[in-house]
């Protein structure tokens, strides 16, 4: 083997054995239409990946995990998956938030995309990915709308009232409630913390308003 | 000065040395090309991510036996940049760079060794709803450009209609509130090296439902005149199958649908190739296991006929594969493929396991 093959082939195993971060969690499929379809006065968006390692790493999961009321599982919820934010802008101006969960279902993965206001005051709900067999009544507007107006403290106060629209696919239910409230507590805990919004351009942290 | 080394033979020396050159220049060009795109995304702000990347791949064929390789996918190690521009009004521009060192070991073991360009290109977000694209990326055509089929051993149509997956050019991409579509203009060079001849080009197009549905289906359409490339090298240059170009005009369709663990997928195209009447069809289920969902199951039936005449020659192969998440960044894989190739007077068979280590992480 000679120098050149040993250097190409030294340099991409040091690359590949450096500890792995995992691949990005729920992005948008479709982020033009979806931002534009939740704000229609939007003219643009700023995209942000953020983890629980760099934000604060094993002591933040367990803030996270003591909020949530579970553990967070091992592979799909580890500290290194990066997740993505969305600022929604109208100009220059904030004027909402944008952000999507991956949330293990009964039969495959779910994804669940929540947009808020600046108060983070949650103004809709939607399901990207949906596998359970009864998806119609879970994608149906009027389960959605059960959600609007809804912040994470009427989830830690358990003082929101969601019906379940199906008859027979409760754990998916249940893992919704999960789902939705794992991302209103990410929202706080990873890209409104400590009242500032992240800005990886100053150090991390942005004005509110 | 000449300098003399004793027992090599100065034209093998002088072709060593430039092998060995080019190996370094293939270094330095993937090495400088993500330190590039990195400080470039770091002046003009933005998010991004740089992965690597590692594809080990080994299996057993009826007809070449010992195989470590899946059709045109070769064990490699490489890396992905993936960054958003953005300034003060929000995201503008996109860049993807996905660039591997592969071996193939059915080349002797100095040309063995290859630059491989998976997705190299640029989107520029012309307005809200309108986006540009220039580089190397999927043909606007049937399931391949929805599907990550990069890393997997189950492929889509792609390979036997088109030839191959990505291609050098540009595309654009439109949305309206109930589709989308999209149609690019290419080199019809193949996957790998940048070459246009024999007039080659490729246009595709795609309209289809938004993909955050769970049905969605679409219809699109080809004309072009492709070249056959040999693999999927950049560097060195890949050889070609045929000097000059295959006509091919197509008009395809395509489904998929996610119901409770069952994820259903089906695309068909027909079409001429030269003077021919071809035909090609895919159906595949996955299932997901719901008690262990990192489990997941593939069931593929592929089918290609090079011309719907009497004596024509059809390719179809029946795969089961089996996807195993570790973690986030890593997968392991394996596949079972029946294919059988009949012509008018013969029918032969192959049956190949395949079993895959990939891993992906920042």
């Amino acid at each position: 083997m000679n120098n050149a093959k040993i250097i190409i082939m030294s340099f991409f195993v040091l690359v590949v054995v450096h500890l792995a971060y995992a691949a990005v969690g729920c992005t948008l499929n479709d982020p033009e239409r979806d931002i534009k379809r939740l704000f229609p006065g939007s003219t643009g968006y700023k995209t942000f990946y953020i983890t629980i390692k760099e934000q604060g790493g094993e002591a933040l999961k367990k803030e996270i995990e003591l909020e949530l009321g579970d553990t967070l599982e091992p592979v799909y919820e580890s500290i290194d998956v990066p997740y993505t934010f969305y600022t929604v802008l109208k100009g220059k101006d904030v004027i909402g938030y944008v952000h999507g969960v991956n949330q293990k279902g009964k039969y495959g993965g779910m994804q669940l995309i929540l947009s808020s206001d600046l108060d983070n005051k949650t103004i809709d709900f939607y399901f990207q990915k949906m596998s359970s067999p009864e998806a119609g009544k879970f994608m149906d507007k009027r389960f959605a709308d059960q959600f609007k107006g809804l912040t994470l403290d009427n989830f830690m106060k358990n003082s929101a009232s969601i019906d379940d629209p199906t008859e027979k696919s409760h754990e998916d239910f249940k893992a919704t409630l999960r789902g939705i409230k794992k991302n209103l507590i990410l929202i706080r805990k990873l890209y409104l913390k400590d009242g500032h919004r992240f800005s990886p351009e100053t150090s991390g942290k942005a004005d509110l308003k | 000065m000449k300098r003399s080394f004793p027992g090599i033979h100065p034209r093998v020396f002088l072709r060593n040395s430039r092998k060995s050159k080019m190996r370094r220049a293939v270094f330095f060009c993937l090495f400088g090309a993500a330190i590039s795109l990195v400080s470039v995304q770091a002046v003009f702000g933005g998010a991004s991510f740089f992965y690597k990347e590692l594809n080990l791949m080994g299996g057993y064929s009826t007809r070449d036996k010992w195989v470590d390789r899946n059709d045109d996918m070769l064990s490699s190690v490489g890396f992905e940049y993936y960054g958003k521009f953005s300034n003060e009004y929000g995201d503008y521009m996109t860049a993807d760079l996905q660039m591997s060192i592969a071996y193939d070991s059915t080349k002797n073991s100095r040309d063995g060794w290859g630059l491989q360009v998976q997705n190299a290109w640029l989107e520029y977000k012309y307005s809200q709803y309108t986006k540009l694209k220039v580089g190397h990326f999927d043909a606007a055509f049937g399931l391949e450009p929805l599907l990550d089929t990069h890393s997997t051993l189950l492929q889509t149509l792609a390979g036997q209609n088109i030839g191959f997956t990505r291609d050098w050019g540009v595309e654009y991409r439109g949305l309206y509130p109930y589709f989308d579509y999209e149609a690019a203009l290419q080199l019809g060079s193949g996957q790998g090296t940048i070459r246009r001849q024999d007039g080659s080009y490729l246009f595709t197009t795609r309209i289809g439902t938004p993909a955050t549905k769970n049905l969605q289906g679409g219809i699109s359409f080809m004309n072009g005149r492709v070249l056959k490339p040999d693999g999927m090298r950049v560097w060195p240059k890949n050889e070609l199958l045929a000097e000059g170009t295959t006509t091919k005009t197509r008009v395809g369709v395509d489904g998929q649908y996610l119901y409770g663990p069952y994820l259903f997928k089906a695309e068909a195209a027909y079409g001429k190739e030269d003077k021919n009447n071809v035909l090609g069809c895919l159906a595949e289920i996955d299932y997901t296991l719901p008690s262990n969902q990192k489990c997941e199951f593939e069931l593929q039936f592929k089918s290609w006929l090079n011309d719907l005449k009497p004596s024509s020659t059809e390719f179809s192969t029946m795969a089961l594969g089996v996807t195993y998440k570790l973690t986030q960044s890593s997968t392991i894989r394996a596949a079972y493929f029946h294919g059988f190739h009949l012509t008018d007077d013969s029918f032969r068979e192959e049956n190949k396991v395949i079993v895959q280590y990939y891993f992906l992480g920042i």
